[in-house]
């Protein structure tokens, strides 16, 4: 197996300490997040589950810098959040940080091409084409690259996502239940092409997700419960991450 | 059913406020018009009901036809006697009227942009003076004694014991002030300047000695004005009338407020104009709103709401919007009719800050208008609203309820078609008889019919028009610039519309603007070819005219080989107004280039009328055939037609007569006065000499200007340029109406893709690039509006031109600099709408847009 970019063992891609973000005030209070702290490697693929309402979006968003805590500290290597504006905010996101949601990924205006390059384009930087093509290529998409996206089917879609959220390279991509809306073969397809991402390339990729076979992808599951970790567990499958679900009642 | 649709209203403020701003807008056009005319029409009203009052009858010359403003010819100062021996008769006393200029403390003369500068006789009996009251001082007495009226004194620092310098027809000579008067509430009658003399004085100052303009009469108490009228009619000469004050007051205010209805249709046309505009961003706006709603409808239409009860809900929503917004306009026409006032005051005419109280008229005009047109703008939406099907709420594809194309090109082209029709019939005529349908009203609908088949069309060449308009962007503004430009042309129809209507503005001013431009060229033209004279002296303002002595003194002088005098007449042309041109017959060879194609100047000193050879062939008029021209004091005569020209251009008239028929039928007019004089340098004088000796001359003439070649075309441009800029300023309600269209439907257009804004910015487009994309799409919108404009204008322009030929407007002229300025204006527009929603944008909370469903 040849990897592009060696994992550096061990190097933190984002971490997050003691993490709290509370919504409303009073009566309506709701931790969110509750005392979160978290470490995410350099080259893994960490997934993170729990029951809904968990806190699992949330802290997706906080680590990626769209969403702020009420308290804690997040660091994307070794930068504090905390400490940037919008503007260095975004420039973080548009160098460092790759997303794919579940739903409404693409920009319907632009073709699946500029679509995976909407980073790079806003950046205005250029792109290395070869990279470009090894994961189109990869990701089977290359032939469709010049179709809108109404054009294109949802696993479709979501491969042109998950293209986009690597092509610029990031220190780290967030993955919010991103096979969520997917039939089981585009999501394995999807799920695949995540993981050969992480294990080839070393790509770092946290996920959200509901589904213990997509969990079974990743090297490390993480498990939220009313805004607390409340377990993780290495190297799952099915069937061990299920277990723990039902463990937890979720 | 109701509260439903209400509830949409009011959970949309913003929406709401933004649509009906646009309508708010129109209305309040309209409205402010009206309550401005009614103003005027209620301070005429006044003013005359005050000058006429405690008066009973009024005795005066007799007209054929109503000459307005000009005044009735004088009669013979025995009638009085007649009057004074009629039983029942109070008090009766003859007054002289004429034009008379009041120089201020510096010598300097007060002239009046606008209003007339009047003179006449004080009575002597205060029961007969109207409402004229002595602020200050006594009434003057002898030939070197005036009253000023109160705004002329207190705006010039004149007071009772000054000595000030008055021009009358006959001399300029120094009055002492003895009474500084009043008008009841007023300082002057309507901006007008007054000086008022002893009875014996004006009569000499007029030229009138032994005559009367008028004889004012009250009954003794008790007396019943009109047997007073008809028994005093009885004595009068022929040729002199007797009328009740009452009717004379209703007459005149009636003659003043006539000559201002071509202000308020001229005012109107603008409003309907922004009016029309706004119905184009209504209409946008619910398409918009429908669309967003679709899902929310079609779950009405599954759950049992009939198509009519979804009709309803959009409609009602219009109803509201169409209420409110007419309300407010109304309210807000009160800012604009004093915002009008003000714009009269600047140019000269002094109208009271009173405000007349809103007429019932205007507001069922208003409410009609803005109700009216926000309804039947949302009709189509709401119509097709009611096509959702019930399904459509369990899918998550749009219902495409549009036109097609093909029937989209099709009615686009037929209304066209018909519209360039009804515009070319309006304007050459004779192609095919409309009836009833006056040409003007033919070529404004075919106007509005063209508007909306370039709107349909539009929507057609918006993608081609719009990539090319954005092919050098991304170049310049990477992503930004290709997202703008596929935004633009994602919803081909709403960008249409909003850029159609800042197409109808703009294509306004690219019409004034090219129609300006060929004015001033043909003047121009006119001017170089037609004008022989080295010098014209014309009249300033409304003044009426001036002394012919000035004209006499300038043709006995060495500098000048050719002096000819130009006069001003009003004739009736069987029952409507035409004017000619007196000219002196003598010089006008050396000094105006007539074109006479038929007959010539020599018979045209005999007697008889010249006419202009567009005139001629239009009325089917052949040399010797004669002409009936009703004139105020000599009656109908027929007149023989004794030449043919072709270049009215400097002569501005399309009737020329002799001065001597001048003076016949327009004797004691008050319009025996120069009006323009065209004067030739003598051979061999130098341009300084030529030049020193018309000023000199022309110092004692506070109301003539002296303009060589150049300054007379300079000056004829001048003019256009000003009808230009007024124009254009009410165009730009238009334009602020089709800038706001543009603001709300990129605001709704944000509002739709929050989701789409949400994920750029998450994956890292900054505020900044979020606000250039929104600012590009908006100036690509808007250029379309203002290419569009500039086509829909040319056509315009040119063909009007064409059409004005008759009127001496015979050479093309497109000013490419303005037209193209228009685009950059455009831009400039689209930047501006883009401030708001661009910034809003920016703002989103990607969240949220994350989260939007
Ligand atoms: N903007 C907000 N305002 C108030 N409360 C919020 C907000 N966003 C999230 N919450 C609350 O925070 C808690 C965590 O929400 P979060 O979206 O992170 O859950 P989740 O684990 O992603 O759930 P799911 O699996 O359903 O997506 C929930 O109780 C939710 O109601
Ligand atoms: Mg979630």
């Amino acid at each position: 197996m040849t990897s592009t970019q060696a994992p550096l063992t061990g190097a933190i891609a984002a971490r997050i300490d003691n993490g709290a973000k509370i919504y409303g005030e009073g009566d309506t209070e709701v931790r969110a997040l509750d005392g979160v702290s978290a470490q995410f490697e350099s080259g893994r693929f960490t997934a993170i589950m729990g029951p809904s309402g968990s806190g699992k979006s949330t802290l997706l968003h906080c680590v990626a810098g769209l969403d702020v805590l009420s308290n804690g500290k997040v660091f994307i290597g070794d930068i504090e959040l905390g400490s940037l504006n919008d503007k260095d905010l975004t420039l973080l996101r548009r160098e460092k940080v790759g997303f794919v949601f579940q739903a409404f990924n693409l920009i319907p205006t632009l073709t699946a091409r500029e679509n995976v390059l909407l980073p790079l384009l806003i950046a205005g930087d250029d792109h290395d084409e070869q990279w470009f093509e090894q994961v189109v290529g990869i990701l089977g998409i290359d032939d469709r690259l010049s179709h809108r996206p109404s054009e294109l089917s949802g696993g479709q879609q979501q491969r042109v996502a998950a293209a986009r959220a690597l092509v610029s390279r990031p220190a780290i991509v967030f993955a919010d239940e991103p096979s969520g809306n997917l039939d089981s073969k585009s999501a394995a397809e999807l799920l695949d092409f995540m993981r050969r991402a992480v294990k080839e390339f070393g790509q770092t990729i946290v996920m959200v997700t509901h589904d213990p076979v997509a969990a079974s992808y990743a090297d490390r599951v993480v498990f939220l419960e009313d805004g607390k970790i409340v377990d993780e567990l290495l190297d799952p499958t099915p069937d061990s991450v299920l277990d723990r679900m039902r463990q937890f009642g979720a | 059913m109701i509260r439903t649709a209400l509830k949409t209203v009011f959970a949309h403020k913003l929406r709401l406020a933004l649509t009906a701003l646009s309508v708010m807008i129109g209305v309040a056009f309209i409205a402010g018009t009206f309550i401005f005319t009614d103003t005027i029409d209620q301070t005429f009203n006044d003013l005359f009901d005050d000058l006429f009052e405690g008066q009973d009858v009024i005795v005066q010359g007799e007209t054929e036809f109503d000459v307005g403003f000009s005044g009735p010819p004088p009669m013979d100062a025995d009638v009085l006697d007649a009057v004074l021996a009629v039983p029942g008769v109070e008090a009766a006393e003859g007054s002289v009227g004429g034009m008379a200029i009041i120089y201020d403390l510096e010598g300097e003369a007060i002239v009046p942009t606008g209003p007339p500068t009047i003179g006449g006789s004080m009575t002597e009996d205060l029961r007969l003076a109207g409402n004229v009251d002595l602020r200050d001082g006594r009434t003057p007495e002898g030939s070197s004694e005036v009253a000023i009226d109160a705004r002329t004194a207190e705006d010039n620092n004149i007071a009772v014991g000054d000595v000030v310098k008055v021009q009358t027809p006959t001399e300029v000579a120094e009055y002492e002030v003895t009474a500084i008067i009043g008008f009841g509430e007023s300082d002057n009658l309507a901006g007008a300047t007054f000086a008022g003399f002893e009875l014996a004085t004006a009569q000499r100052l007029f030229e009138l000695e032994g005559q009367y303009s008028s004889i004012v009469v009250i009954g003794e108490e008790g007396t019943n004005p009109d047997l007073l009228r008809s028994s005093i009619a009885t004595v009068l000469p022929e040729g002199v009338e007797a009328v009740t004050a009452a009717d004379e007051s209703a007459a005149q205010s009636e003659a003043l407020s006539e000559s201002l209805g071509f202000l308020q249709t001229a005012l109107l046309v603008f409003a309907l104009v922004a009016v029309f505009v706004a119905s184009f961003i209504i209409q946008n706006t619910f398409r918009i709103i429908v669309r967003q709603r679709q899902k929310e409808l079609a779950l009405m239409r599954a759950v049992g709401a009939t198509g009519g009860q979804v009709v309803w809900m959009v409609v009602i929503e219009a109803i509201v919007v169409g209420l409110v917004a007419s309300v407010l306009g109304i309210a807000f026409g009160f800012v604009i009719a004093q915002g009008l006032t003000s714009v009269m005051a600047a140019i000269g005419f002094d109208l009271p800050s009173t405000t007349a109280p809103l007429a019932t008229r205007t507001i069922i005009v208003g409410v009609a208008v803005g109700l009216g047109v926000t309804v039947a703008a949302a009709v189509l939406p709401a119509v097709r609203a009611s096509r959702i099907p019930p399904v459509a709420a369990l899918q998550d594809v749009d219902v495409r309820l549009r036109m097609s194309d093909r029937r989209r090109t099709i009615i686009g082209s037929v209304v066209l078609v018909a519209g360039v029709a009804l515009i070319l019939n309006g304007l050459f005529g004779d192609i095919l008889d409309l009836g009833p349908l006056n040409e003007l009203t033919a070529i404004g609908v075919g106007a509005l019919m063209v508007f909306l088949a370039v709107s349909m069309l539009s929507s057609l060449i918006v993608k081609p028009f719009a990539r090319f308009l954005g092919w050098p962007l991304p170049s310049v503004d990477n992503l930004t610039g290709t997202l703008a430009v596929e935004n633009s042309v994602r919803k081909p129809r709403r960008t249409a519309t909003t850029a159609s209507a800042l197409m109808i503005g703009l294509a306004l001013v690219a019409f004034f603007f090219i129609l300006g431009d060929s004015i001033k060229a043909s003047a121009g033209a006119a001017i170089e070819e037609g004008l022989r004279a080295d010098y014209v002296v014309s009249v300033t303002g409304f003044s009426g005219g001036f002394s012919p002595a000035l004209g006499e003194e300038l043709a006995a002088s060495d500098e000048f080989d050719a002096v000819t005098s130009l006069r001003f007449g009003f004739w009736d042309r069987d029952g409507s107004d035409e004017f000619l041109m007196g000219i002196d017959t003598e010089t006008v060879d050396r000094t105006i280039f007539l074109g006479v194609t038929q007959g010539s100047v020599a018979a045209l000193g005999e007697g008889g009328v010249m006419v202009h050879e567009d005139t001629m062939s239009d009325a089917g008029w052949v040399l010797g055939d004669t002409v009936p021209m009703g004139f105020a004091t000599s009656g109908l005569q027929q007149v023989p037609i004794v030449g043919e020209y072709t270049e009215n251009g400097i002569v501005s008239a399309n009737f020329l007569v002799g001065l001597d028929f001048y003076e016949e039928n327009f004797e004691g007019f008050g319009t025996d006065v120069d009006f323009v004089l065209a004067a030739k340098a003598a051979d061999g004088v130098a341009l300084e000499d030529s030049r020193a000796a018309i000023e000199a001359a022309a110092v004692d003439y506070p109301n003539v200007e002296v303009r060589d070649q150049a300054e007379y075309r300079q000056s004829q441009e001048d003019q256009v340029n000003q009808l230009l800029v007024m124009f254009n300023a009410l165009l730009i309600l238009a334009v602020i109406i089709a800038v706001f269209g543009i603001a709300n439907t990129l605001a709704l257009s944000i509002f739709e893709r929050t989701r789409e804004i949400g994920l750029l910015r998450a994956v890292g487009m900054s505020r900044r690039q979020t606000k250039r994309m929104i600012r590009w799409e908006a100036i690509i919108v808007a250029i379309i509006g203002a290419a569009l404009g500039i086509v829909v204008g040319l056509f315009f322009g040119i063909v009007v031109t064409a059409a004005m030929g008759a009127q001496g407007i015979d050479v093309l002229s497109i000013p490419s600099v303005q037209i193209f300025g228009l685009i950059i204006f455009g831009a400039v527009a689209g930047l501006l709408a883009a401030m708001l929603p661009a910034r809003r944008a920016a703002k989103l909370n990607i969240l949220e847009a994350i989260a939007y469903e």
